[in-house]
């Protein structure tokens, strides 16, 4: 019994949480772009394409420039340019937003190898030093109390940023005339154009948007939770950020809360490598994907059938 | 055979002239922009693309390969084009292509001693069953749930993935000596048979080429694929047709991953003899490039992937030859993916402008004939 606490203990513990939070934090990145092109009613599955890129640019930005800062200059940069890249094949050139996704993630993966290989002559994984990682950000405070100063403590900038940005998107998209042109652009583009703005302003602009946060949590991924790129290293994590959306219906904080989840799933994952072999443990967060999208899908039946026996009773 | 041959020669496939011309224009500009970024990073563009054609086509092993390439290709873009025709998006077949090596494998390893001529049908359903079984799930809760399949079929990627490398490293870990990873070896007499020495083109390709056969016929000769094209095309309107149009998306997702779950069974059978961790190279992905730039068209794909299966096999030979990194061909691939879709889109354009044009000068000409 002792030894199963004991194994429970290493599993359980405030490192579970601290990598929940780390974890989680490129899928909420890359789930509050998604957002963005979700309410513009634009199908986005390339999140993991532009993830990729953004992790890659933002390393090599790191190397050349020999700071943190200049990467996350760099990828955000190049987020911008994805997001328009992305816009002209999927608004003006209205192309099947199921393709140009697809292709956009199968041209990351060469495009980010093939650089690789080219401008650094290396295979596989490109490390940087450690101290060329994104800053820390101590709260003098908060070292006083002991769970709390180890969960949200000395997390690297980009974590502090993101939470700042659930908040921020959560006011954009409800409470301003943008979000509202947002959300009108993707259910009702006529009533936007009626009143003399450009649907297809609203999308490339979320489009954009989509690229520059997609680029970040690349860049967090490379850059924060690891301080190298890896060939493929974004792991299909767009695609859970694109779960996530499809879970949280597109609302920022909902969209987070989703995010914790899968963030939880992946650092269980890590803790369980102790003892359930790791190639085991990495299927976690990827059957827990299909598990909630089901639990999703269930809700919205369920509830599509409420609202029909209501208007049966009326 | 020679319907087949009538259908890819005649009128039918004439109206897509203007597609194949802008075809031909997307990859000669493609290639043109992979030749530009040889160039700037200081490499010969003739002296590469030399020495992919010559590591395509230039002996006969370099051959072989390549149509070994092409089987997996053909067999892979097909398995899209079948799924994606009755509008289902089928991104997992990576995962199916394991999971039927991996069937394969298993069954051609008990079965060891058994006669070839009931072991190795065995193994094919076996594999096909597998790769049609995982592809059922995400059909399923497609059409009960209406869960996005391309999510639920990338995720389920990872997972067969990992659970194969999983079992070949762990439970189904073979006892042979000096053997890293794998699963027990298959019986030597099941290995499918070599048809040029030292290359990886076996007697599977006379497999597929029925597989191949079949899939055309089914997909443009027969009612049911007729039922599924529209299926796809007005999912609505086939449903109050009275088609079984949940029935058919589930059939065709099953088709394709079983032809998937084949595939696996060719690498096994035909190259490792076992399964293996690295037994597909994300084969599945240049299939679905391969797939989408033929629009789901099957003559079209079984034509266009000895194209790429060339660039594919040519690629390592300029990577050992003259040290260009070899994913600047999947950069040209997706680079005529985005091509083909803009294609689309600009023509459009142009047509609009063209009609606004003849109408401003209509409009024109009629308000000075009135004055």
């Amino acid at each position: 019994m002792s030894e199963f606490l004991a194994a429970f203990f290493t599993v359980f513990n405030v490192m579970l949480f601290q990598n929940t939070l780390r974890t989680a934090t490129p899928i909420v990145l890359a789930g509050l772009g998604g957002l963005f092109t979700d309410h513009a009613g634009i199908m986005n599955i390339g999140m993991d394409g532009m993830m990729l890129i953004g992790a890659f640019t933002a390393v090599m930005g790191t190397y050349y420039f020999q700071s943190a800062f200049m990467g996350i200059v760099l990828a955000i940069v190049v987020g911008v340019l994805l997001g328009l890249f992305f816009g002209l094949f999927v608004i003006k050139f209205k192309s099947d937003e199921f393709i140009i996704g697809v292709a956009l993630n199968i041209f990351a993966g060469g495009i980010t190898i093939f650089l690789l290989r080219t401008l650094t002559g290396v295979k596989g994984a490109f490390p940087l030093p450690k101290s060329l990682g994104l800053p820390t950000v101590s709260i003098p405070l908060l070292d006083k109390i002991p769970i709390i100063n180890e969960l949200f403590n000395n997390n690297s900038i980009l974590v502090y940023i993101c939470w700042l940005l659930v908040i921020i998107c959560y006011l954009v998209v409800y409470k301003t005339p943008y979000g509202f042109r947002l959300r009108a652009a993707g259910e009702h583009p006529q009533a936007l154009r009626s009143i003399g703005v450009s649907p297809d302003f609203i999308k490339y602009s979320a489009s954009v948007i989509c690229g520059i946060l997609c680029c970040l949590a690349g860049a967090h991924l490379s850059l924060g939770y690891l301080t190298q790129f890896s060939e493929n290293m974004s792991a299909s994590r767009g695609f859970i950020a694109f779960a996530c959306i499809i879970f949280g219906r597109s609302n920022p904080i909902k969209v987070f809360l989703a995010a914790l989840l899968f963030g939880f799933f992946d650092a269980l994952g890590l803790r369980l490598q102790n003892i359930i072999p790791a190639n085991l443990t990495l299927i976690i967060p990827y059957a827990a994907t299909i598990f909630v999208l089901v639990i999703a899908a269930l809700q919205s039946k369920r509830k599509s059938k409420l609202s029909e026996l209501k208007l049966n009773k009326v | 055979m020679r319907e087949f041959l009538n259908e890819l020669f005649t009128k039918r496939y004439k109206y897509d002239f203007s597609y194949i011309l802008s075809l031909s224009i997307s990859i000669l500009l493609a290639l043109i922009l992979g030749a530009v970024i040889m160039l700037i990073l200081g490499y010969n563009p003739i002296e590469g693309y030399g020495a992919l054609i010559k590591g395509a086509f230039g002996s006969p092993r370099g051959i072989g390969d390549t149509l070994a390439k092409t089987v997996t290709l053909a067999m892979t873009g097909l398995a899209m084009a079948v799924a994606a025709k009755a509008g289902m998006f089928n991104v997992g077949g990576e995962g199916q292509l394991f999971l039927g090596a991996m069937a394969a494998a298993i069954v051609g390893a008990e079965l060891t001693g058994v006669s070839p001529i009931i072991a190795i049908p065995l193994c094919l359903l076996a594999a096909m069953a597998a790769g049609g079984a995982y592809a059922s799930i995400p059909a399923v809760l497609k059409v009960r749930l209406g869960v996005n399949e391309v999510i639920t079929t990338i995720m389920m990627n990872s997972i067969a993935i990992y659970l194969c490398v999983y079992l070949s490293n762990g439970p189904l870990k073979t006892t042979e000596r000096g053997i890293a990873s794998g699963t027990q070896a298959i019986d030597p007499e099941f290995k499918f048979t070599r048809l040029i020495t030292s290359s990886t083109l076996t007697q599977s390709i006379f497999i597929a080429a029925v597989i191949a056969l079949v899939v055309w016929y089914f997909m443009s000769k027969t009612a049911q694929g007729y039922e599924q094209r529209l299926t796809g095309q007005n999912y609505e309107f086939s449903r109050y047709s009275g088609f079984k149009t949940n029935r058919i998306a589930i059939i065709s997702m099953i088709i394709s991953g079983a032809i998937c779950g084949l595939v696996g069974m060719f690498e096994v059978f035909g190259i490792h003899g076992r399964f293996i961790e690295s037994i597909s190279k994300e084969f599945y992905f240049d299939g679905m490039l391969v797939a989408m730039i033929m629009r789901y068209n099957p003559i079209g794909i079984v034509v266009i992937s000895i194209f790429f299966a060339a660039l594919k096999m040519g690629s390592t030979a300029m990577e050992m030859k003259v040290g260009i990194s070899s994913e600047l061909i999947l950069v040209v691939q997706s680079i005529i993916i985005f091509f083909m879709a803009a294609e689309n889109g600009i023509s459009r354009i142009l047509k609009e402008k063209a009609a606004i044009r003849k109408a401003k000068r209509e409009y024109l000409a009629a308000k000075a004939g009135n004055v």
